[in-house]
């Protein structure tokens, strides 16, 4: 066979509606992280606690995520399922650290 | 208790709030600013996409025919999709859908003569350089009025390596290393602030920082890749791709999506075992392997058969979140 195989089930999903459903989820990431940086500015947390502050606050949203929007069936949004947990968590936590740093520094280091 | 010290040490340092309000926040409103000016600037350099003529249109579109019936090809039923794909492996071969379909037998000429690809180069160029110029000025802005002193700290350690690009213009042997200058606020702006950009802009907007990273990386290369650019900058031998495309269409085999439909469907449901598909599969392949020299006097007929059978493969729509 061609070195191309193409997986049957894409032709289930609709691009255009793909690639909308990961728009949102990136608009939830960002403002989700921006707020998650002010608030541990806010707190005053350092070093580990804050990133660890970070995942843990990004996994409290992939399960709001996962009950609340896509109602424990993410496979009918995402063609992968995972998706819903893992996708720009990364890309949010540049701006995560800008708006913690911003934080921490006006309110712990400005006095 | 030696730890703590070690703390109150690090956090004895007080900074200007004149800083604050004449550095740290007006560098952000500027980042701010400058990202959404170079969004609209760029919308209206783009403004309306350029028409492709019917001659391209017709040849890209043709590419596209067939690697489509090479996806989805598992809904046509057999005669129609072996109709489809004989019918454009000859269109391919003989070049029905070129542009232009004696370029070959011309010698080739210089790109630089060709008006349509040194429009689409100075357009390209157009574009880079809007995305480079910005992020220089604003850089040599904050090198120029900003050095030399300690804008922020952050609240996480790094690594003493960083000390020299972090805390340049301020020469201080022992000082933290998360004390850091206005460059690096600099940058963590330039990464932090995309998630600001989609928030204000919408998503695809123009304002992104790793684009930038990429046009400085192929600057000079005159990256305009236009639809029939090679990565060379080249215009592509479309004869070529056609022949490439035909070959991958005579690849694919045909697989009838219904076939042993109302098995999987039962398996799905539970009500076989799963091992009914794999004794199905394996049958399959035998009975492949034991046809497959009379296969081709079998297609041939297939296809006269039937020249135009309709029916093409539909989407289902899934839901929209």
């Amino acid at each position: 066979m061609s070195a191309q195989q193409i997986n049957p089930d894409d032709a289930l999903y609709v691009d255009m509606f793909i690639a909308k459903n990961s728009q949102t989820m990136t608009f939830i990431r960002s403002s989700y992280s921006a707020i998650l940086g002010l608030a541990a500015g806010t707190l005053g947390l350092t070093n580990l606690s804050g990133f660890i502050f970070y995942f843990l606050g990004s996994a409290f949203l992939s399960v709001l995520i996962f009950v609340l929007k896509t109602k424990a069936s993410p496979a009918l949004y995402f063609r992968q399922p995972l998706d819903v947990f893992t996708e720009g968590v990364l890309g949010g936590l540049f701006s995560y650290i800008l708006f913690w740093t911003l934080l921490y520094g006006i309110i712990h280091v400005y006095d | 208790m030696g730890a703590w010290t070690v703390l109150q040490e690090r956090q004895a340092m007080l900074l200007d709030p004149a800083i604050r309000d004449w550095v740290l926040i007006p560098i952000m409103i500027v980042m701010v600013l400058v990202g959404v000016v170079r969004h609209q600037v760029t919308v209206l350099l783009n403004g309306t996409p350029k028409k492709a003529d019917l001659k391209s249109a017709r040849e890209t579109k043709a590419l596209q025919r067939g690697a489509i019936l090479r996806a989805y090809g598992t809904h046509l039923p057999e005669h129609a999709f072996q109709a489809r794909k004989v019918y454009l492996s000859e269109a391919f071969e003989k070049g029905t859908y070129l542009k232009d379909p004696n370029a070959g037998s011309k010698p080739k000429q210089n790109v630089m003569q060709d008006p349509a690809y040194v429009e689409t180069m100075m357009d390209g160029m157009k574009k880079n350089m809007m995305n480079i110029i910005p992020q220089t000025v604003i850089m040599g802005w904050i090198n120029f009025f900003f050095s030399g002193f300690v804008l922020i700290k952050l609240p996480f350690p790094l690594t003493i390596r960083f000390k020299s690009m972090l805390q340049r213009g301020i020469e201080t042997n022992d000082m933290d290393v998360t004390w850091v200058s206005s460059l690096s606020w600099y940058f963590l702006n330039l990464f932090g602030l995309q998630s600001v950009f989609t928030l204000i802009l919408g998503s695809g907007h123009a304002a992104d920082a790793m684009r930038d990273m990429q046009a400085m990386s192929t600057m000079g290369m005159g990256a305009a890749a236009g639809p029939q650019m090679g990565p060379t900058g080249q215009p592509q031998d479309m004869q070529k791709i056609f022949l490439g495309e035909k070959e991958n269409l005579e690849l694919t085999e045909h697989e009838w999506g219904l076939d042993n439909v109302e098995t999987r469907l039962l398996v799905k449901y539970g009500k076989k075992p799963r091992s009914v598909l794999v004794d199905y599969k394996k049958s399959k392949a035998l009975a492949a392997a034991a046809s497959s020299a009379s296969h081709a006097s079998s297609q041939a007929a297939a296809i006269t058969a039937s020249a135009a059978a309709g029916g093409s493969g539909r989407k289902k729509g899934k839901r929209q979140a």
